[in-house]
């Protein structure tokens, strides 16, 4: 008995330090924010891995990573980007330029610049911060593209048979093209609602849904202080508006705060980190109805 | 091409890469190596030479490892033998007003080092 548990003890350890060697052994893909390693799951298939490196809970624009995580990016196969300023890291690390794919770069000239933000510090004297709008992805017709880069980023990297990933990416296109459909249709009526989100994510949605969408400076999922309370009582009223959009579920008690204001939660992750259950596409259309929701309610 | 001129490439890329707009001026810094030492490169994303500030270098685990200040030309040089480089640096810079880093793994310093 005590030979056979040892070959099966053996065996087991075979096949365990074998899976270990075929993982380290898989081509790697490494993604900037979440919806991009979503794609590029869709797209690759099971023989690359994905990876996403920043930690739950840790903004994916603003990480800040170790010298490991840097070591593990620079070995991989290759390294999606957003483009359009998101992730600061990626300026101040070497990154291996062959393997680097800004997946916006097709849309440069549609990026959004948002207004500047004029402030003094140190002896600089009075000066304006203006930036660039980075979520991208949350205009479908841009995720769009953005997948076509990925997936031709996947066949000139040979990380995939070509045919597959054409046919994947006609797949996920047509998705994404549905869901453009069902947002285009679900926020028809919603074009004279004014809204708040909690901080600025939300420009090429409101862009491509002609939705009017001012934008505050809120921490993801924390409860607003009374101060924070009071400007967006003001600011509701001085734009009218009755939806507010939350990048992320907040206390139950800042949903109850805005609607003592008049105004309508929703709770809208952008996919940049993790946190979610659903899918983007998923997440994507459960925001879109919800908001659609929220605008009859108001209206009535 | 020799070092200096892609340093000067690659700082300027940064800078006009940085996402902010014409009256800006963040931090941007950048940090080359060798087999003798990092080089430290830092100025304003609108050109201006940083003309002081401190160079923090950590390594792997945020110890700080070394502390010297910017050269008037916005420049420092750290040598590699007096500094633990084996795990790899993180090069800080603080102006005071303005702060940004650079991270140089084992495998940065192996590659500029010909091995």
């Amino acid at each position: 008995m005590v030979q056979i548990w040892k070959c099966v003890l053996a065996v087991g350890l075979v096949l365990s330090l074998g899976s270990a060697a075929a993982a380290q052994d898989r081509p790697r893909v490494v993604a900037v924010h979440q919806a991009l390693a979503d794609f590029a799951e869709r797209l690759v298939g099971d023989a690359t891995e994905v990876v996403f490196p920043v930690p739950a809970g840790v903004d994916a624009s603003f990480w800040r990573p170790s010298i490991a995580d840097i070591s593990m990016i620079q070995s991989a196969d290759l390294i999606l980007l957003n483009g359009a300023g998101f992730a600061t890291w990626i300026d101040r690390v070497s990154l291996p330029r062959s393997r680097l794919v800004n997946t916006s770069r097709a849309f440069e000239d549609r990026y959004i610049v948002t207004e500047s933000i004029t402030h003094s510090h140190g002896d600089g004297g009075e000066h304006a911060h203006e930036g660039i709008a980075s979520y991208t992805w949350l205009d479908p017709s841009l995720a769009i593209a953005q997948a076509e880069a990925i997936a031709a980023a996947i066949v000139a990297r040979e990380l995939a048979a070509a045919e597959d990933v054409e046919a994947r990416l006609d797949a996920f296109r047509s998705e994404l093209t549905d869901l453009d459909a069902t947002a285009q249709d679900a926020l028809s009526g919603a074009q004279d609602v004014a809204m708040i989100a909690t901080h600025p994510r939300y420009q090429y949605f409101a862009q491509r849904y002609s939705l009017s969408i001012t934008s505050l400076e809120w921490e993801a999922g924390a409860m607003p202080s009374d101060d924070q309370i009071t400007a967006l009582g003001n600011l509701a009223k001085e734009r009218d508006a009755r939806v507010l959009i939350w990048e992320a579920r907040p206390p139950p008690e800042a949903i109850e705060a805005a609607e003592a204001l008049g105004l309508r939660s929703v709770i809208f992750e952008p996919w940049a980190n993790d946190g979610t259950h659903y899918t983007f596409i998923e997440a994507y259309e459960t925001a879109v109805s919800d908001i659609s929701d929220a605008v009859s309610h108001s209206s009535n | 091409m020799d070092g200096a001129v892609i340093r000067a490439m690659a700082l300027t890329a940064a800078a006009a890469l940085a996402p902010v707009g014409a009256g800006a001026h963040q931090l941007v810094v950048f940090a080359s190596v060798d087999c003798e030492a990092v080089t430290v490169e830092a100025k304003f994303s609108n050109g201006k030479v940083t003309q002081q500030g401190d160079v923090r270098v950590l390594d792997g685990a945020n110890n700080l490892l070394t502390t010297l200040p910017l050269d008037s030309d916005g420049t420092a040089v750290v040598p590699l033998d007096s500094v633990d480089h084996a795990g790899g640096l993180v090069v800080e810079v603080d102006t005071g007003s303005h702060d940004n880093y650079w991270i140089v793994t084992p495998e940065d310093i192996a590659r500029n080092c010909g091995s």
